[in-house]
């Protein structure tokens, strides 16, 4: 009873708004229903799989899939290797400016990105500041959001860039749960600062590190915000992730259809987190 | 049925679609669909959805129209132009839409059918006709043009003098003979650029398959023509431009990349609307003005230009249909429409305002009063956003990949047949 | 050069990269739309004018969409600090009927792409005639699955023996949560309140289609409306949109950043 008060605001708010959505949405993905539909909602069909069949057989949600794929797999180490690298850094025994510089890694997360992707639409043009940067070591920067090649990778910069503070933080405090004892007797045994690192420092990050990991896979398998601010999914769909393909087919009015593609990357994301928080789990 | 999730969900569904189809006491079927013309309009207060800065400027001319219709209320909110057709749809879907919006004429497919049909006995020949085919479904017409865009011709005449042209290019090859000329003679980097944005790339290249009198839809609008010979001619000759390096295949896209090398001459032609002449003559400074003309789109079967611009439509779904068709009309009158072409910069839909002195004294302004003469528009079918996701990625082909135009608009055929025109 | 001395160096380096964006953000907001045109990826303005500014301030009712932003993060804070600790609560200390079904609820929902709910969510608040009020820009925010998560995660941490004793000495349920419970979570609620007014405050879609007029926008939703004019894009005006937008954010971030980094700190290791 007690109980029950306690969780009822949640329960009531949770489900009309989260709960009904979800469910409507879960069930539309087996039926045929269209934005035409909404006045009329006794007359669609049920069709079973099939929104889910014709999802596997359109090209441009298996390209999809390719590029959010994509995305998670170079974008977590490269966020993960940079946010662990500020960390150490910060770590490492400076005591002045530690507040200032933590301040500046992590104001990118809390930035508006409606507002930093103007900036970084003239960042990464052409004649932009990055590829004045690149032109100073003797690169020939390419017009990142145009060119099918190089628009991945820039939006893996954005995201690296975004999240990397979060990350940094979490490390951070991992870091410093690490016993000073620790260190100090392997550096009295004559081990070098790599040798402390990858013996001591790296296996007992290790669930920091997977929490990290099976964060930042929850947030990147729903890759949409960049390319959505910044290229429209382009050029030529090389940006395309499956939660904006999504979010197309919900712009045309293919609700059914949408809402398929949408629980087929809810699937990978579940799996995905499940593997990691066992290997978590295993190793604590 | 037997997984019970699937049940639970089904069930929930059908509680959220009940919820629905009982909730509005006005649904869309219950309001006329079409009004008499004098139809008694009684006194309302207004929604308006306009796109994009237009909304800020709006006010200025409602307060006018609130004056001379005492009892009238008028209320302007601007839609960003790139979130547009999200916010459309699902007022749509949701049942809640304004009385009266301005729908950019690209975003009109896919919505029409939550629009009423224009009052009997609206003369729609005052308007340019290119624009009203963004509103015409069919046999109806499902909106009016109010503003209107098209795609000019802006070049270097200096550059052009020097590749031997004292005028503009009349014809396709004399186009292509002046851009390359701009290129080998007047060292212009790239003869020409067919948009300023990428977005824009698509719209502004139908002029040549217009040009050359392809249509990307039959007369009835129930069938896709995309990979007809007409077409894909002009297609061709679009490529040709990318094939010959004389057009960059990937330009710089960037904020003000296009104006910069017009300005320093590495660019000879850019294809542009009417805001660009304000952008340019802030990007060149002094006396750049003198350096460069506008011209219409060169000939080939006829010149045909894209045209944008947008359209006013009211929502079936509206209980004030015959007020808001008044605040329409008198938007459309000649004096208004110049009134806003003051206060915006926006080119009038109707034709007759354009005698008025404040465009007619303007020879900037002629060359697109002479354009609109002779413009197209993409369908306002309700898959039309769909095919043109498909077209836009096979022209990118073209462009980029050197693709064949024939086996290309072959393949977005063939997409755009699964689609279907959705009438 | 000593290690620490490169150490130093490498952090600066990497700090100004990081904020090179803002610095070129703030920098472009005080050019003219001309000198931008010209030269796309100058630096330093050349003429520098507050007119960027002061158009947002005098034309552009700046003010209400400030006001909307702050009234819709206020709410959904307080909203969310409130309703995931009390579920926090009921779930870490509690046994009753439906808990499994809750959590397990919850921590799906944690994993379901934002898009989906999106339209299905519209046509509901739309059917519940609250469109276009504070009610709908809010009420769907006023719990997070993760600040259930959050709070049930620590609350599971107090000692039990702490809330017997006072049950023991006669305190009311109410009371022990109010006056033991909420005074223990200190570091989880601040983050958690850092973190939903993040995401409020940045949040876009969602506004943009609640709103069926303009003195309903939020900040997001206006800076939008200038990024693609139909004449040509106000460069200068959209850079000083964004500074307007994140400067708040960012002046909130630095005074409270202690509390903040401590409690996502907090959040991960445990």
């Amino acid at each position: 009873m007690i109980a029950w008060a306690f969780a009822l605001p949640f329960v009531l708010l949770f489900g009309a708004f989260t709960f009904i959505p979800l469910v409507s949405s879960f069930g539309m993905s087996f039926t045929d229903f269209h934005s035409s539909d909404v006045q009329t909602p006794f007359a669609i069909d049920f069709v079973g799989l099939d929104q889910y069949v014709k999802l596997f057989q359109t090209p441009q949600f298996l390209r999809s899939m390719w590029t959010t794929a994509y995305y998670v797999i170079v974008g977590i180490p490269l966020t993960m290797g940079v946010a662990l690298g500020l960390a150490v850094a910060l770590n490492s025994g400076i005591n002045r400016f530690r507040t200032a510089f933590r301040t500046g890694f992590y104001t990118p997360v809390v930035t508006s990105i409606v507002a930093v992707a103007v900036v970084w639409r003239f960042i990464l043009q052409q004649e932009g500041p990055l590829n004045t940067v690149l032109g100073l070591v003797g690169i020939d920067g390419p017009d990142w959001l145009n060119s099918t090649t190089w628009a991945m990778p820039a939006m893996i910069i954005m995201g690296v860039w975004r999240n990397m503070g979060t990350l940094m933080v979490i490390f951070l405090a991992g870091l410093q749960t690490i016993p000073t004892e620790l260190d100090e007797a392997a550096r009295t045994d004559g081990a070098g600062p790599l040798k402390r690192f990858t013996s001591i420092t790296l296996p007992l990050m290790r669930p920091t590190l997977l929490f990290g990991a099976v964060l930042l896979s929850v947030w990147y398998l729903q890759f949409f915000e960049e390319p959505f601010v910044m290229t429209q999914g382009g050029p030529l769909d090389a940006t395309l992730s499956v939660s904006y393909f999504a979010y197309k087919q919900f712009g045309f009015g293919n609700y059914a259809f949408a809402s398929a593609a949408s629980y087929v990357l809810f699937v990978a994301i579940a799996l995905l987190s499940m593997v990691m928080f066992r290997a978590l789990r295993s190793k604590k | 049925m037997r997984n019970p999730t699937l049940k639970a969900a089904s069930a929930a569904l059908l509680a959220l679609a009940a919820l629905a189809a009982c909730g509005r006491d006005a649904t869309p079927e219950a309001a006329p669909a079409q009004n008499a013309p004098g139809q008694s309009a009684a006194p309302a207060t207004l929604l308006v959805w306009a796109m994009g800065t237009d909304g800020d400027n709006l006010p200025k001319l409602t307060s006018k129209f609130e004056a001379e219709n005492p009892g009238y209320k008028v209320e302007v909110t601007s839609i960003p132009w790139q979130d547009a057709a999200a916010k459309f749809r699902t007022a749509q879907a949701g049942g809640v839409t304004p009385d009266i919006a301005q729908v950019g004429t690209t975003l009109m497919g896919g919505i029409t059918d939550a629009f009423q049909e224009v009052p009997a006995g609206t003369d729609t020949s005052v308007y340019f006709q290119g624009p009203l085919k963004s509103a015409q479904v069919g046999a109806q017409t499902v909106g009016v043009p109010w503003v209107v865009d098209t795609r000019v011709l802006y070049y270097r005449t200096d550059l052009a003098k020097k590749a031997g042209f004292d005028g503009p290019p009349k014809t396709w090859d004399e186009l292509k003979a002046m851009a390359k000329g701009m290129q080998e003679k007047a060292g212009a980097k790239w003869g020409i650029r067919m948009s300023t944005t990428p977005d824009q790339e698509l719209q502004n290249s139908l002029a040549f398959p217009w040009s050359n009198g392809g249509q990307i839809v039959s007369a009835d609008g129930a069938k896709w023509t995309l990979n007809d010979p007409a077409v894909v001619d002009g297609v061709k000759f679009y490529q040709s431009l990318f094939t010959e390096k004389i057009a960059d295949p990937a330009p710089d896209s960037g904020a003000g990349a296009a104006e910069s090398a017009f300005v320093s001459g590495d660019l000879g032609i850019l294809v542009a609307g009417p805001g660009e002449s304000t952008a340019l003559d802030e990007a060149g400074g002094d006396g750049f003005k003198d350096k460069y003309a506008l011209a219409t789109f060169p000939v080939q079967k006829s010149g045909t230009s894209f045209a944008g611009g947008s359209d006013l439509v009211v929502f079936k779904a509206s209980k004030n249909g015959p007020a808001a068709w008044k605040f329409v009309e008198w938007l459309s009158k000649p004096e208004v429409q110049v009134e806003w072409y003051k206060i915006s910069g926006a080119l009038p839909a109707v034709q007759s305002a354009w005698q008025d002195p404040a465009l007619s004294g303007d020879p900037r302004l002629g060359v697109f009063g002479e354009q609109l003469k002779d413009t197209n528009s993409p369908p306002p079918n309700a898959t039309w956003l769909q095919v043109a996701d498909v077209l836009g990625q096979q022209m990118e082909q073209v462009v980029k990949n050197g693709k064949d135009p024939a086996a290309a608009l072959g393949e977005a055929q063939a997409a755009a047949d699964s689609i279907g025109t959705g009438s | 050069m000593t290690r620490r001395s490169i150490v130093y160096l490498g952090l600066v380096v990497a700090v100004v990269a990081t904020l090179l964006p803002f610095i070129w953000m703030l920098l472009g907001s005080f050019k003219t739309q001309g000198e931008i045109l010209r030269n796309p990826s100058g630096f330093w303005p050349q003429a520098p004018t507050a007119g960027n500014y002061a158009t947002w301030f005098t034309e552009l009712h700046l003010g209400q969409f400030f006001l909307n932003s702050v009234v819709v993060a206020a709410v959904t804070v307080v909203g969310n600090l409130l309703f995931c600790s009390m579920v926090g609560y009921a779930l870490a200390k509690f046994e009753f009927r439906g808990k499994r079904f809750i959590f397990t609820l919850v921590m799906i929902t944690l994993m379901v792409p934002g898009v989906v709910t999106f339209v299905p969510l519209f046509v509901l608040v739309a059917k519940l005639g609250l469109t276009n009020t504070y009610t709908a820009l809010i009420l769907p925010f006023l719990t997070s699955p993760l600040g259930v998560f959050m709070m049930r995660q620590f609350i599971a941490d107090i000692p039990d023996a702490l809330l017997e004793a006072a049950r023991i000495d006669g305190a009311g349920e109410l009371r022990i949560f109010a006056r033991i419970v909420l005074p223990l979570c200190g570091p989880p609620l601040a983050t958690l309140g850092i973190l939903t007014f993040l995401g409020s405050w940045n949040n876009f879609l969602w506004p943009l289609v609640a709103a069926q007029t303009q003195d309903m926008y939020t900040l997001p939703v206006a800076l939008s409306l200038y990024s693609t004019g139909q004449i040509a894009t106000q460069y200068g005006l959209l850079l000083a949109g964004s500074v307007l937008v994140i400067a708040p954010i960012v002046l909130v971030f630095v005074f409270l950043q202690r509390y903040f980094t401590q409690g996502i700190a907090t959040v991960g290791v445990r």
